[in-house]
């Protein structure tokens, strides 16, 4: 290998952690956690720049302070991304902790380069009076704990993306009543963090689909229209979706991205490769951009612990299924798995009715992974659930009934899951 | 307690009762004057007077505190701020809240303010500098005076050159130059308090103010470059005029006479027919007072420099100031932008959305701060299809799938995470470390042994030593002689991993000492010697 080769491949290497890392965080601070990443990505600004604006039509801004990368889906129907505290259960947000995070932001972009929570509180509860807020039935007085535990959250959120910095005081001091917090305001991460071209108050519509789409939308390509820009579109958005998502289905795709996506699929794959080192995994059902470093993801599976091996079993006995099975006989399956795995289990989850919350948390994973879908039954109004086809890619069986150590035999490893279907 | 008065410390803060006092109208900028701690008060606006020179708008206490002359700095800041209050009260001050950062809550809370001078206040003090006739004349920015000064100064030199000046034309150019000058000086003043106000964030409108700002830097720069080159023409040409004449006064003294002569004349017309001598007297004494004031200007003396050259410092310092106060203009206009009104309605919305799942949608799509999320593959699988490709047509329940850990499956727990082959490669490196490990050990162990005397013996008896054992020795008697003092004739030394002593004494004549190695001899002054193998002792002890 010549030197330059070798230089070549090292540069490469740097670009490929700074483009993982901002596909993983795509808000880096030359601060704090995020700051080696940063200075990566800061260093390989240009190539990734580029990259980005050309494949996925997303702009890449680094400045001295931060790095965002302004991504947008390529598919705004998945719910599977939601906010979520930064503590504790870590549950998704709530209609009031996501009403409550904007009141913030809105209060943040009009203070002084500092705040006290107490004072965040006083003026998010004046901003909730406006009249059209309040005609849709929300209200703050952020005088009881739990809406106070509500602020909090929305708080530690915008400490985690570093658009608030925390100068005296802590936060359960205030959930206590017992104290207050003082914060700078980062301004720079405050400005970074709305994401599309078109700031909400420049958009008329009221259905809710048309104001997401007004949101996602680049009002200086959508005027025109021209083969190249549909090509270009169609790129973005294919590319945006392997980026982003575990499994692209080809029943998801539109005829046109079907249509490009047949005849450039080497193209794209073969970028994202060359770009992240996701590799493509290419069925006839649909593509999904495998990870083999198994660190580009918020969601892993297979996973040690508990409900990592709940939901191991759970895929296990999903795949062996057809159609929607009802979450109850899902409960009730995991019940009795309980009896055999019980000695390796948490002991919250050993506990009688605990099975509700296992099956609930492993359906989370199994459906932001793309692996499953769930639903509700029309006739019985019961939740569901129906495995996808990518679910199939995971075996599990035979093994388990050797001995740890023992391999299993290569020959045997597809056949429970066809003695399941039998 | 209650949960709002906790959060909000503020309201029970309440302001200093003269802060109270500032709504009222009734404004007495001059009480302090008669107020007991006067000299304190006088010496408090004199701060903010000589600050505003230096285009300072606002104050802090502590400003305040340091930068009062130190026979009149009370002994802690509180009286500063008593005093700044007072004079608030009377009108003399406005205080503003200050919104600098702060590093705990309470201050944060507690009501800060910085002060500045109000026209009340700024009129007293002029009044006042006025009285105090140790206060000189301001400086001015006009570029054009200070050309209309060089040529009057030029047709000055003209007249003093001539054998006999035409009164009436020396007369009036001194005049003209007089008028100039004072026009120059109150051009300054109001051009000061217009900058003044200008700076002011909280009278100026914003826009006007950004506006403005390129004119007025633009406008100090080129009054800065006219003060240098045209100040130095003036000086040049001052010089000219006071060089002494054939006579041996300075030229400029017989011109002055003859404005003075004239001036008298006016002063008593018809009175009689000669000149009155005292009128002559005091015109005289005007004319070289301003003559005075002029030099001074221009010239540096070696006890006061030329006023030119302060206001030149001054108006190059405002410059940096402008742009300061633009840049923080900038920082609050950027906060005012319609982002709070996105936010605003992005809170709405997510209000109105239907239901939790097109919340999310919604928080996805607004803010983009998702991370990617990908399905794993663990490197066997990988290789495997390296080897052997699946066709882009299999469905997945056909093709090869991922091999999931038996013992993740059976406990939910991995034996290793990752790849197991590596990880047994790992655990035979370690093996073989610890392998290492332990055979130095033993070495060490032996030659720690080795070296271990038993008592004192001499140097030279110590015999042949291998390798191992004569490393720890040297380093051993590294550690000694680090320590050694001058003079001394003993020393006691541990090695620096504490398993070992040494304690050398020298032998007065003792000759020399040898100590054989399989890589040679080691010689040296011959010492008692005794060293103990503490880890060693330990051990077996």
């Amino acid at each position: 290998m010549t030197l330059r080769d070798h230089t070549r491949e090292q540069r490469d290497a740097e670009i490929r952690r700074a483009a993982r890392a901002l596909l993983r965080e795509p808000l880096l601070r030359n601060q704090g956690r995020t700051v080696d990443d940063f200075r990566l990505v800061r260093q390989q600004a240009p190539e990734l720049r580029e990259w980005f604006d050309r494949n996925t039509g997303w702009s890449l801004h680094v400045d001295a302070e931060t790095a965002r990368l302004r991504k947008l889906p390529g598919d705004s129907a998945d719910p599977t991304h939601p906010a979520r505290e930064t503590t504790g259960a870590r549950l998704p947000f709530t209609r009031r902790r996501y009403v409550l995070f904007c009141l913030a932001l809105a209060v943040l972009e009009r203070s002084d380069t500092q705040i006290a929570l107490g004072r965040l509180a006083e003026q998010v509860v004046l901003e909730a009076a406006e009249p059209r807020l309040v005609a849709t039935g929300i209200a703050f007085t952020l005088d009881n704990r739990e809406e106070r535990s509500d602020l909090v959250a929305v708080v530690r959120l915008l400490l985690g993306y570093g658009a608030l910095t925390r100068v005296a005081g802590d936060e359960d001091a205030y959930l206590k009543s017992a104290g207050d917090v003082l914060y700078d305001v980062e301004r720079r991460v405050l400005a970074g963090l709305l994401t599309g071209r078109v700031g909400p108050s420049m958009v008329d519509a009221a259905p809710f689909e048309e104001r997401l789409a007004a949101l996602a939308a680049d009002p200086a390509l959508d005027g025109m229209d021209s083969d190249d820009l549909r090509n270009r579109k169609l790129r973005h958005a294919l590319t945006r979706r392997l980026l982003d998502e575990p499994v692209v289905y080809r029943d998801s795709l539109t005829e046109a991205e079907t249509a490009y996506l047949s005849s450039q699929r080497g193209a794209i794959t073969r970028r994202i490769t060359e770009l992240t080192g996701l590799v493509a995994e290419v069925r006839a059902e649909g593509i999904a951009m495998v990870d083999p470093d198994d660190d580009l993801t918020d969601v892993r599976m297979p996973e040690q612990g508990t409900h990592g091996h709940v939901t191991l079993l759970l895929a296990e006995y999903l795949a062996g299924t057809e159609g929607e099975v009802p979450v109850a006989r899902l409960e009730a399956h995991v019940r009795e798995l309980t009896a055999e795995h019980a000695r390796h289990w948490s002991k919250t989850a050993r506990e009688p009715g605990a099975e509700t919350d296992l099956v609930a948390r492993a359906l989370v994973k199994l459906e932001a992974l793309s692996l499953v879908r769930t639903g509700v039954d029309a006739a019985t109004g019961g939740r569901t659930a129906e495995r996808l086809p990518a679910l199939a890619r995971y075996a599990v069986g035979e093994a388990i009934v050797r001995e740890p150590g023992e391999r299993a035999p290569k020959t045997s490893r597809r056949t429970p899951r066809r003695k399941a279907r039998t | 307690m209650s949960p709002s008065s906790e959060r909000a410390p503020s309201v029970e803060a309440s302001p200093p009762s003269a802060l109270k006092a500032e709504a009222s109208s009734h404004h007495q900028p001059f009480a302090h004057l008669n107020a007991p701690n006067g000299e304190l008060y006088r010496a408090v606006m004199g701060v903010f007077v000589r600050a505003k020179e230096r285009f300072t708008v606002h104050l802090r206490p502590e400003d305040v505190f340091t930068a009062l002359p130190a026979e009149r700095r009370p002994t802690d800041i509180d009286t500063v701020v008593k005093a700044l209050d007072a004079l608030a009260a009377w009108g003399n001050l406005r205080p503003d809240p200050d919104t600098t950062r702060v590093t705990a809550v309470e201050d944060f809370y507690r009501r800060r303010f910085i002060y500045q001078l109000t026209r009340a206040g700024e009129a007293a003090e002029e009044a006042l500098a006025a009285y105090d006739a140790a206060l000189g004349r301001q400086g001015s920015l006009q570029a054009v005076a200070l050309a209309d000064i060089a040529a009057r100064l030029r047709e000055l030199l003209a007249h003093a050159g001539k054998a006999a000046p035409d009164p009436a034309m020396a007369h009036l150019a001194l005049r003209d130059l007089v008028g100039r000058f004072t026009d120059l000086a109150d051009n300054a003043r109001a051009f000061m308090g217009s900058l003044q106000r200008t700076i002011d964030l909280h009278d100026a409108d914003v826009d006007a103010f950004l506006a403005y700002k390129d004119r007025l830097i633009d406008y100090l720069e080129r009054f800065i470059a006219d003060l240098i080159t045209t100040g130095a023409e003036i000086a040049r040409l001052l010089a000219d005029l006071e060089r002494p004449d054939p006579a041996g006064e300075p030229a400029v003294e017989r011109l002055l006479r003859l404005a003075a002569e004239r001036d008298a004349a006016d002063a008593a017309p018809g009175a009689t027919e000669e000149p009155d001598g005292a009128a002559l007297a005091t015109a005289l004494g005007g004319w070289r007072d301003r003559w005075a004031g002029l030099r001074g200007w221009f010239l540096s003396s070696a006890d006061h420099p030329a006023q030119a050259k302060l206001l030149r410092s001054a108006a190059r310092s405002a410059i940096p100031q402008l742009l300061t106060v633009v840049s923080t203009l900038n920082e609050r206009r950027a906060g005012r932008s319609d982002r709070s009104a996105d936010f605003r309605v992005l809170a709405r919305w997510f209000a109105e959305a239907p239901d939790d799942a097109a919340r999310h949608r919604l928080w996805r799509t607004a803010f983009g701060l998702y991370p990617a999320r990908h399905l794993t593959m663990n490197a066997d699988t990988l290789d495997a299809r390296e080897r052997d490709p699946v066709p882009a047509d299999t469905p997945w329940a056909e093709a090869d799938p991922v091999r999931i850990s038996p013992q993740l499956r059976r406990t939910g727990h991995y034996e290793r995470r990752g790849k197991p082959r590596r990880v047994a490669d790992r655990s035979e490196e370690r093996r073989y470390l610890a392998e290492v490990a332990r055979k130095q050990a033993e070495e060490i162990a032996a030659a720690r042994a080795r070296l271990d005397t038993g008592g004192p013996v001499r140097l030279s008896d110590l015999g042949e030593l291998d390798p191992s054992a004569f490393g720890l020795f040297l380093q051993l008697l590294s550690d000694a002689l680090g320590s050694w003092r001058p003079g001394g004739t003993e020393i006691v030394a541990t090695g620096n991993d504490g398993a070992m002593e040494i304690r050398m004494r020298v032998i007065p004549g003792g000759g020399a000492a040898e100590i054989h190695t399989p890589d040679g001899v080691f010689r040296g002054p011959d010492h008692t010697v005794e060293i103990v193998d503490l880890a060693g002792r330990e051990a077996t002890g």
